[in-house]
């Protein structure tokens, strides 16, 4: 009876779609005129037979990785960092949550604006550099571009978890082991690392999840899946197909289907082998 | 206490409700138009209802901006579903066919009673919106695609600044010497390539579709991979890989750059004119739209691009008259005029051309009437009238992908496109399986 508020709204408004779409995933649909024909799984054969569909889905698993790698390792350094009793404690770690509050619209606004082809403070400084950095003609200078915002914007979710954990170890263990000779290395390595680990796996988790879902307002004030279909993540191509268009909606449901899959198949795995790893105390 | 409180919240409620109804009886007839113009564009819309309103005390047209053209469009056929359609709707030139599929509209003609005449507005931009020879929509805001150049870049290149280039070899041309004197790292850049290329097949008279270039049914074959078409978009790429084309994106993204002097030509829409006439600090001129070499004999005329006025179906015949007034007073001189001046978008009638034309507004602003001698010198042929297809702005977004493949990251012109119309074909397909054939 007292989880009966929240069942309903998880029925009403998740189940009840995701069923939705599923059967949508078996109809080709014309929003303009309303008319729609069961067409069995065609809506998932022409996906799976179509270089564009297989293009953005290997884009996607590289940039799932890069993003998920990176993210972990540089927010770890900077919570490392951040636990270190320094002066101005507090502020240096606000600061560092900062990117996290902001949302992927405006996130996307400011990098837009710093990435900016002629006008930008990113282009112009690289362009002294001798690089000439352009994400409007570029499509590999898109995926990278798209690849460091979407890192800069999940540290600061990622630094508060860490700095969190780094806390929870308890000091004697780290004093013993300084006391037994471990250098910091050895002792990052063999004891932070292990008692971090819980932390790192849930981050590793979610960071995934975001990769995969999350990066939609970036992608969509900056690049647009363009140049050519660069940065055509599956989640883009899913917004274009399902809203942009009138006779799409089908595949479109069929691609929210299977992104579901893959993201539940991609949990699993690292359940099955990062989770077994990990130390609970 | 409390209850008290609850009996006169009770009676107030009751009593707004019978002066709600009492008032019902006189109150103007509400009519809801949704648009898509933002900013600036949208103030201008809201002077023009605003005033007609005013004039008309027994029409209140409200009107309501609902987001991009895009999204304008998706709700409109979304409230249609729902059973609660706006009055009017502004769709944009590539929602027609979805517009005249969702049978959920009213002919301009019958809307007016029969009293619509067509032949009062500008040729190409009835044809523009014309399917099976009907005008279906109120024609409001259109524009097409001219060439701008920088005067100051042409002069210091050594070129003669009044000498704009006409064809694709002048412009590669023009551009190398630009690039080579260093007057401007680039040479040109297109804003709405997808369109550019849509403005080519009608400029020189190709059709881009069959069934007549969709206007007399659902078209279900393009020709964007046809001889012509890989030849424009190899020219581009020739341009593009010598560094004369700076690719722009695919909207407005190369106007900033261009007012900031890095490439000297642009292609772009002619509703841009205000704004890169108020920013740009060098001399600007416009030029027709450049035409490739080979194809002298085959004139057609450059395409409209805009917005247009649906008016929806379900509503009384009160209504419709309040529509039709607000029609005919938006096609009045007076109001064609401030709606041109106010955001450079075409007057619609050949009278409000004429007198903006008396009062010497085009020789003030030669730019003006570049825009305007473009569509009136052409042919209006069943080709230079553009062409209509159901789901265009999926076909846009994957011709505007394949440019890209091949602008920017050198894939093969006729690999490009060849995949782009067999993904647009097979779209078509779907598309016409799912419409009632008529």
């Amino acid at each position: 009876m007292l989880i009966a508020p929240s069942a309903i709204l998880v029925v009403v408004f998740f189940i009840i779609p995701a069923l939705q779409s599923l059967q949508l995933s078996f109809y080709r649909v014309n929003t303009s005129t309303g008319r729609q024909i069961y067409v069995e799984f065609e809506n998932f054969t022409r996906l799976f037979n179509s270089r564009e569909y297989i293009n953005s889905l290997t884009t996607t698993g590289i940039f799932i990785l890069v993003v998920v790698v990176f993210a972990l390792a540089i927010s770890l350094l900077l919570a490392v960092g951040a636990s270190q009793p320094i002066k101005g404690f507090g502020i240096y770690r606000t600061l560092l949550v900062w990117p996290y509050a902001l949302s992927p619209a405006i996130a996307g606004t400011i990098w837009a604006l710093l990435a900016d082809p002629s006008i930008g403070v990113l282009t112009y400084n690289l362009e002294r550099l001798g690089i000439h950095f352009n994400r409007q003609t570029n499509s590999t200078h898109a995926i990278i571009f798209i690849c460091i915002a979407a890192i800069w914007k999940i540290l600061g979710y990622n630094v508060v978890f860490f700095l969190a954990g780094l806390r929870n170890i308890p000091q004697d263990v780290m004093e013993a082991s300084a006391l037994d000779g471990a250098n910091a290395w050895t002792r990052f390595w063999r004891m932070t690392f292990p008692l971090l680990s819980p932390t790192t796996f849930f981050l590793l988790v979610m960071n995934t999840l975001y990769a995969s879902f999350e990066t939609f307002g970036l992608i969509d004030i900056t690049t647009q899946g363009g140049p050519g279909r660069a940065t055509n993540l599956l989640i883009y191509k899913l917004y274009n197909d399902g809203f942009k268009n009138t006779t799409l909606l089908g595949s479109a449901a069929a691609q929210s289907v299977l992104l579901l899959i893959f993201v539940a198949v991609l949990t699993v795995i690292q359940f099955r082998t990062a989770g077994k790893r990990t130390f609970y105390r | 206490m409390r209850k008290q409180y609850f009996t006169l919240l009770v009676f107030v409620a009751v009593l707004s409700f019978t002066s709600f109804s009492l008032v019902g009886a006189q109150d103007p007839v509400q009519i809801s138009f949704w648009h898509a113009m933002s900013g600036g564009r949208g103030d201008v819309v809201q002077g023009l209802v605003d005033s007609f309103n005013a004039a008309n005390p027994d029409v209140q047209i409200v009107a309501e901006f609902t987001g991009s053209y895009a999204d304008t469009l998706t709700k409109a056929l979304a409230a249609v579903r729902a059973g609660e359609p706006p009055h009017m709707v502004q769709v944009y030139e590539v929602g027609t066919r979805s517009m005249l599929d969702s049978g959920a509209i009213v002919p301009i003609a019958e809307v007016s009673g029969g009293e619509f005449d067509p032949s009062l507005f500008v040729a190409p931009i009835v044809n523009y919106y014309s399917v099976g020879n009907q005008l279906s929509c109120m024609p409001f805001n259109s524009s097409t695609a001219m060439l701008y150049y920088n005067k100051d870049v042409f002069a210091a290149a050594g070129l003669d600044p009044e000498v704009p280039p006409t064809t694709f070899n002048e412009v590669y041309e023009m551009g190398k010497q630009i690039v080579e004197s260093g007057a401007a790292p680039g040479g040109i850049s297109f804003g709405w390539p997808a369109w550019i290329m849509e403005q080519m097949f009608a400029k020189h008279d190709q059709m881009l579709a069959n069934e007549g270039n969709g206007r007399d049914a659902l078209a279900t074959e393009t020709y964007f991979n046809s001889e012509f078409g890989v030849q424009v978009l190899t020219e581009w790429q020739k341009w593009a890989q010598d560094g004369v084309l700076i690719y722009g994106g695919r909207e407005y993204s190369a106007n900033d750059p261009f007012l900031a002097g890095e490439f000297a030509m642009l292609a772009q829409s002619t509703s841009s004119l205000g704004g890169i006439q108020n920013n740009a600090a060098f001399n600007l001129g416009t030029a027709f739209l450049p035409r490739l070499e080979g194809y002298e004999d085959a004139i057609g005329n450059n395409v409209i691009g805009g917005g247009c006025l649906w008016t929806m179906a379900g509503f009384s015949a009160e209504e419709y008259n309040a529509i039709w007034r607000f029609y005919q007073f938006l096609a009045q001189d007076e109001q064609a005029i401030i709606w041109h001046k106010g955001t450079g978008y075409f007057p619609v009638t050949n009278a409000a051309f004429d007198a903006l034309d008396a009062e010497g507004w085009f020789t003030e602003n030669p730019n003006f009437l570049t825009a305007f001698d473009q569509i009136l010198k052409g042919e209006n042929t069943v080709a230079a009238s553009g062409v209509i297809l159901g789901d265009f702005v999926t076909i846009r977004d994957i011709i505007g992908a394949a440019i890209e493949e091949a602008v920017v990251n050198g894939m093969d012109p006729r690999e490009a496109l060849d995949a782009a119309n067999e993904e647009i074909n097979q779209l078509l397909a779907d598309y016409a399986s799912l419409v009632e054939s008529d």
